[in-house]
């Protein structure tokens, strides 16, 4: 919301408080100041000139050299392009150096060829309403030299932000009383309090609707005459950015920016008979003054008269037809309550919003009906004329007081032979809570001072009559916070206390991701953070895709979770895995010519069980995508060799170094995985290794060389993280024995691993892949054949193993692979 | 005499056999050094040889001569060693003056002996230092054309998100004041986002527009405040816990906004909490994050969930610029209706008479502000120009 400074010390005394004292106050007050805006001239550099010699350039359509008398010893050749003015003209003048509003400084230039020292103004350059196109013409009465802001009006424009707890801020006089209340600063007589003649409505307004709109008033003034605002109000209005329209509707206007409620003025001419307060007919149609059409629903509430049109869509807008206009000589003005939430489901429903709108959905007083409209009557008399009719007031303002209390609230009565009254809810404060909040640092005669300032009285010991602007005064702890607010949280001492705390799940799963992340950081992998809701489609290669998912546990049909409403189509899915992220990751930087690409990230993974109708499942992975080079080209190494996927799965065994890691083939393809296979630590399944599929990595631009593991981040974390005791060094030696196996080329390590765990052989303590062996011309070894060579290692923790024993045992390994791998062969 | 040089003569090409390895000018060495004793005989193939039937002494002061020389002459290890079995071998020239002992007489012994053992002592001496000599002259050529200057050569390089770094530090310090960590579902209900909190069913935030939302009803949780619930509708009060997380708003991405982001929200509720705590514990945190000397203020400002509530600003100098106030975060203390609402879900009364405060705060604001970024999608787009400047 705007605020203007002069506006604002109209209702409050601001001597001797500048701009930035000013936004202070303000900020303390808990309204945030988002800018500030200097209005009108504050250079002594613009001053009062006199067009003393006009000469057209040449060649310019419109460009004239000026000769000016600025006051000064000689006269100034200035280049001017306005139309409006003539010789004898007096015109604002900014000199060289002066500062324009907008920090446009002036300085001396050419124009055409022509020297131009200076710059004749127009109204708006100086920060002020333009009423005339082009030079501001000024009065023949000044003096030539005199600085111009010696008789403008300057003004400093606030834009503030209002937390939607404190629609009572929303307005210069409830600015005004806020700011009156924390510093104690004198506030000047309310404008809305000026008694007003009221009658009931009767047969004239009809409340269809009392959930929505309890309160309804009328006024009917006859004779007025529609004309341009005085200058005064225009002039308001035109400060906090409005543009004037005619009298009576800048009236409504301006009670809205004074006193926070908003009111409508309908052309009487365009009302037939009675109002009707009711709730939309289902696809009725509303045209509004902006001339838009919106089709309403029975929860939207409409302005009608006998006519059934709508005349305006409560609280929101007026209607195209029923406005004030030039030819408007009698109008009925509106003031009444309407519900919150209904106002806001309409206006949001509809995508459409007013200051009125802003305010009812906020919360607007009922207190402030009656106080609205006479003010507006009010001055609806003194600049339009004619005569008002006593207010009509249909309905009763809308109870806030819980119903126990209702018998010993306060009661306030507005109105003549209509009353509206308002009870005031009373808070309970017991200063115990204020003593355990603020660790008794706050005096309580002053924690009552602040509340009385505030417009709180107190009617018994601990009981507070909230004023009836503060819809948000409720309970004890509403009361705190404002004493706390006022008195300042700087008032009250900092202090330092703490309790034992036991360590959570949470804590560990925390260190144990720090430590992995440092670990892969330290092995050469990017950490990186990626979006969590991907797109299902995209030709985008940064652009995550779900088709591109490699979880570790394939997706099935309804497995992915849809955002209702994705703010876009790369936005709509959350993510069952993270290699899009990572594989966009990797296309981005292969952009940027990295090409050796490794990545990886820790983050929550999302799947629904059970098709789309079982429970949302969150779980927490790690990522790992390797792909192009195994190292950067340096001078040292031209052509490093492409990534394979041993380099990976060392790097996951290097996670675990205490754990046996193998790899087996994958029960499962997956479409988006050229191989895949499954990560098991000591025989328990926590991941998933896949060669990223090749037809993906084309389309992605990607190398083909493109492998990606997933794996759970708590199994990690639980096998990492076991505690674990030193083994004890061997006493007696080990004693090694290779073998060579021919085997069919389809035969995979994994096999022979499973081959040789089945032997079973006690005395053997590791059995390792020395070298594999492929001939591609066939001469020594046929290429549907590879030779595996195999170190196994024995030892017997108790004793020396002779050779014969170490024979024996190798004798025995070597028959169990002979009949576990079919079509192996012994070299 | 005779007997003795054609006994010398024989053991030649073992006592010659150092040639094999030596070079011309030892040989000329050699010969100087030999005219001196007077006895020099050359064979037609270019070696010599000296015999003195007079004197095993003689012999000995020959041998040793010649071998020193032998050793000075060594040019590597592998010609020293060479040498070594020359003079020192089986078949050495000194062993061989060394067997001619039998024949000296035995009141000679001593005396010749001594000599003898004082020649082979110096000899081993003369081995040992030119070993050492040749070892280091061989160490200093080794490394001689090693260019220790190049430049580094290739390995992958990797890092930690920025994101992780601030994460890591804000957990770091809010342990340190015995925080513990608490965490919960990112795909939340309605209940724990809003209704716990004490936000109206009516609440701008909880329109579809402004929170993503499944056909399942669920959401995921704008603020990582959900916590708060999840916590105290298991635990009974004290809690002290910090939640670092994501959260969704469904705002546009720009340089200013992401639509998924991350926070860390603080929860202390106990009895007699009261704002000198939340002071205390927010201003701590603060300057052990941006340095000691760091400005803090507190705001009054609007949550549904706390009350009061303020946002905390920092004043940041940044270089040629004047100090700012800048948002950092939102806090306040425990919203009573909170409480209750907790108490009345789980029908115990146990927050009944507790206080409490609670605090939230972006890492990206945080990271932004640490290190100078203007564009929040920096950071989630992961360009390894950008992250290689956290290594």
């Amino acid at each position: 919301m705007n605020i203007s400074k002069n506006w604002l010390a109209t209702y409050i005394d601001l001597a001797g408080l500048d701009t930035s004292e000013m936004a202070d106050m303000l900020t303390f007050a808990g309204v945030e100041v988002e800018a500030m805006h200097e209005r009108g001239v504050h250079s002594d550099q613009v001053v009062v000139a006199q067009v003393v010699q006009k000469t057209p350039v040449e060649g310019s359509d419109h460009l004239n050299v000026c000769m000016v008398d600025a006051g000064e010893r000689s006269l100034r050749q200035i280049v001017c392009g306005a139309q409006n003015y003539k010789v004898g003209d007096k015109v604002p003048c900014a000199l060289p150096g002066a500062v324009l509003p907008g920090g446009w400084q002036i300085k001396e230039g050419k124009m055409m060829g022509h020297a131009s020292c200076g710059m004749l103004c127009s109204a708006s350059e100086l920060g002020l309403p333009d009423k005339e196109h082009g030079l501001w013409i000024l009065s023949e009465q000044y003096e030539v030299g005199t600085p111009v802001r010696q008789f403008t009006p300057t003004d400093t424009l606030f834009e503030l932000e209002i937390t939607p707890n404190r629609p009572d801020l929303l307005s210069h006089w409830g600015m005004a009383r806020e700011l009156a209340g924390i510093t104690g600063r004198s506030l000047k007589a309310d404008p809305g309090d000026t008694p007003l003649q009221t009658e009931p409505a009767a047969e004239n307004i009809r409340l269809s609707a009392p959930d929505i709109c309890p309160l309804y008033t009328a006024t009917r003034i006859r004779g007025v005459k529609i004309a341009p605002s005085p200058e005064w109000l225009a002039e308001r209005l035109i400060a906090i950015g409005l543009r004037p329209i005619n009298n009576v509707v800048d009236i409504t206007n301006y009670c809205l920016f004074e006193l926070g409620h908003p009111l409508h003025a309908f052309d009487a001419a365009h009302v037939q008979g009675p109002f009707n307060i009711r709730r939309a007919h289902h696809g009725e149609r509303f045209t509004s003054l902006m001339d838009e059409q919106y089709e309403l629903q029975e929860c939207d509430l409409v302005i009608s008269d006998t006519s059934d049109n709508a005349l305006a869509l409560a609280g929101i807008m007026g209607g195209k037809n029923s406005g004030v206009t030039e030819q408007t000589t009698e109008v009925i003005l509106e003031s009444a309550w309407f519900l919150p939430a209904s106002v806001r489901h309409t206006s949001r429903r509809l995508g459409l919003g007013s200051d009125s709108s802003y305010r009812f959905e906020r919360g607007a007083s009922a207190w402030n009906v009656l106080r609205a409209a006479s003010r507006a009557v009010q001055l609806i008399l003194q600049c339009a004329g004619g005569e008002a009719e006593p207010t009509a007031v249909a309905g009763h303002a809308p109870c806030i007081v819980p119903e126990q209390q209702a018998r010993q609230s306060t009661v306030l009565e507005q109105g003549s032979a209509a009353k509206v009254f308002c009870a005031l809810p009373q808070v309970q404060l017991d200063w115990r809570d204020l003593d355990v909040m603020t660790h008794a640092s706050i005096p309580h005669m002053e924690a009552a001072r602040i509340l009385r300032n505030l417009g709180l009285k107190e009617i018994a010991p601990g009981c507070w009559d909230t004023p009836p602007w503060r819809l948000d005064l409720k309970r004890s702890c509403d009361l705190l916070e404002e004493i706390v607010r006022v008195y300042g949280i700087g008032n009250i001492p900092s202090t330092r206390t703490a309790i034992y705390v036991p360590e959570t799940p949470q804590d560990r799963a925390h260190d144990f991701r720090c430590q992995l992340t440092r670990h892969l950081a330290g092995a050469g992998f990017w950490e990186v953070q990626t979006f969590k809701l991907i797109a299902d489609q995209s030709t985008d290669p940064m652009i995550a895709c779900v088709q591109y998912a490699l979880p570790i546990k394939p997706l099935q049909d309804g497995d992915l979770i849809r955002v209702a409403l994705p703010l876009s189509e790369d936005h709509a899915v959350l993510r069952p895995s993270l290699s899009p992220g990572l594989l966009a990751v990797a296309a981005r930087n292969l952009n940027q010519g990295m090409d050796v690409l490794r990545f990886f990230e820790c983050g929550r993974v999302f799947r629904n069980t059970g098709g789309g109708k079982g429970k949302d499942i969150e779980s927490e992975v790690l990522g790992i995508l390797m792909a192009g080079k195994l190292s950067p080209a340096g001078w040292d190494s031209l052509t490093p060799p492409c990534v394979q996927p041993q380099h990976l799965t060392a790097v996951l065994a290097n996670l675990l170094p205490k754990q046996r890691v193998s790899i087996t083939p994958a029960k499962l393809s997956r479409p988006a995985a050229a191989l895949c296979a499954d990560i098991q630590v000591n025989g328990q399944t926590c991941g998933f290794l896949a060669r990223v599929a090749l037809s993906a990595c084309r389309t992605l631009g990607l190398p083909q060389d493109c492998y990606y593991a997933e794996l759970d981040l708590r199994k990690l974390q639980q096998l990492a993280t076991t505690p674990f005791k030193v083994r004890e060094l061997a006493l007696y030696p080990a004693s090694g024995r290779d073998a060579t196996l021919e085997l069919p080329i389809e035969v995979q390590h994994a096999d022979v691993i499973k081959a040789v765990e089945s032997a079973k052989q006690k005395l053997l303590e590791s059995c390792r892949l020395k070298e594999i062996f492929r001939d591609p011309s066939g001469e020594k070894l046929s290429t549907d054949r590879k030779a595996m060579t195999y170190s196994f290692l024995y030892r017997n923790p108790s004793a020396t193993l002779t050779a014969a024993e170490v024979d024996a045992a190798h004798g025995e390994m070597l028959q169990a692979l002979a009949s576990k791998l079919p079509g192996v062969k012994f070299r | 005499m005779m007997y003795t040089f054609f006994q010398h003569l024989s053991n030649m090409p073992q006592a010659l056999s150092f040639g094999k390895c030596g070079k011309c000018y030892i040989v000329a060495e050699l010969l100087v050094l030999a005219c001196k004793t007077g006895c020099i005989y050359l064979t037609n193939r270019d070696v010599w040889y000296s015999f003195s039937a007079s004197d095993m002494k003689e012999q000995i002061v020959r041998v040793k001569v010649a071998a020193l020389a032998q050793i000075a002459a060594a040019s590597c290890i592998k010609e020293l060693e060479c040498a070594r079995i020359a003079i020192l071998g089986k078949k050495g020239s000194l062993t061989q003056v060394q067997q001619g002992m039998k024949n000296v007489p035995a009141e000679q012994k001593p005396a010749i002996g001594a000599l003898l053992n004082a020649a082979r002592s110096s000899i081993c001496a003369a081995m040992e230092a030119r070993l050492l000599e040749l070892q280091e002259q061989a160490d200093a050529s080794a490394v001689a054309d090693v260019d220790i200057t190049l430049p580094g050569g290739a390995l992958p390089t990797g890092g930690v998100h920025p994101i992780s770094l601030v994460r890591e530090e804000a957990v770091r310090i809010l342990r340190r004041m015995g925080f513990a960590l608490a965490d919960g579902p990112e795909i939340e209900d309605e209940w724990h986002c809003f209704d716990a909190l004490n936000t109206p069913a009516d609440h701008p935030a909880r329109n579809e527009k402004d929170t993503f939302y499944f056909d399942s009803g669920k959401l995921l949780r704008t603020q990582t405040s959900t916590v708060q619930a999840r916590v105290m509708e298991k635990q009974a009060p004290p809690v002290r816990i910090i939640c670092p997380g994501s959260a969704f708003r469904r705002d546009a991405i720009d340089a200013t906004h992401l639509s998924a982001f991350n926070q860390i929200e603080g929860l202390y509720v106990d009895r007699e909490v009261g704002v000198g705590d939340l002071k205390g514990t927010l201003e701590y945190f603060l300057k052990a994050l941006f340095g000691n000397d760091t400005a803090v203020r507190f705001r009054p400002h609007f949550f549904p969930f706390t009350e009061p509530s303020f946002e905390i600003d920092v004043l940041l100098q940044a270089t040629g610029q004047r100090p700012r106030w800048i948002e950092i975060a939102g806090c306040g203390m425990v919203n009573p209706a909170v409480f209750e609402n907790i108490d009345r879900q789980t029908g115990h009364s146990r927050y009944a008479n507790c206080t409490g405060f609670a605090f939230g705060i972006g890492l990206e604001r945080l990271a932004m502000i640490r290190w100078g970024i203007r564009d929040i999608r920096l950071l989630i787009e992961n360009d390894v120009r950008f992250l290689a400047q956290f290594q």
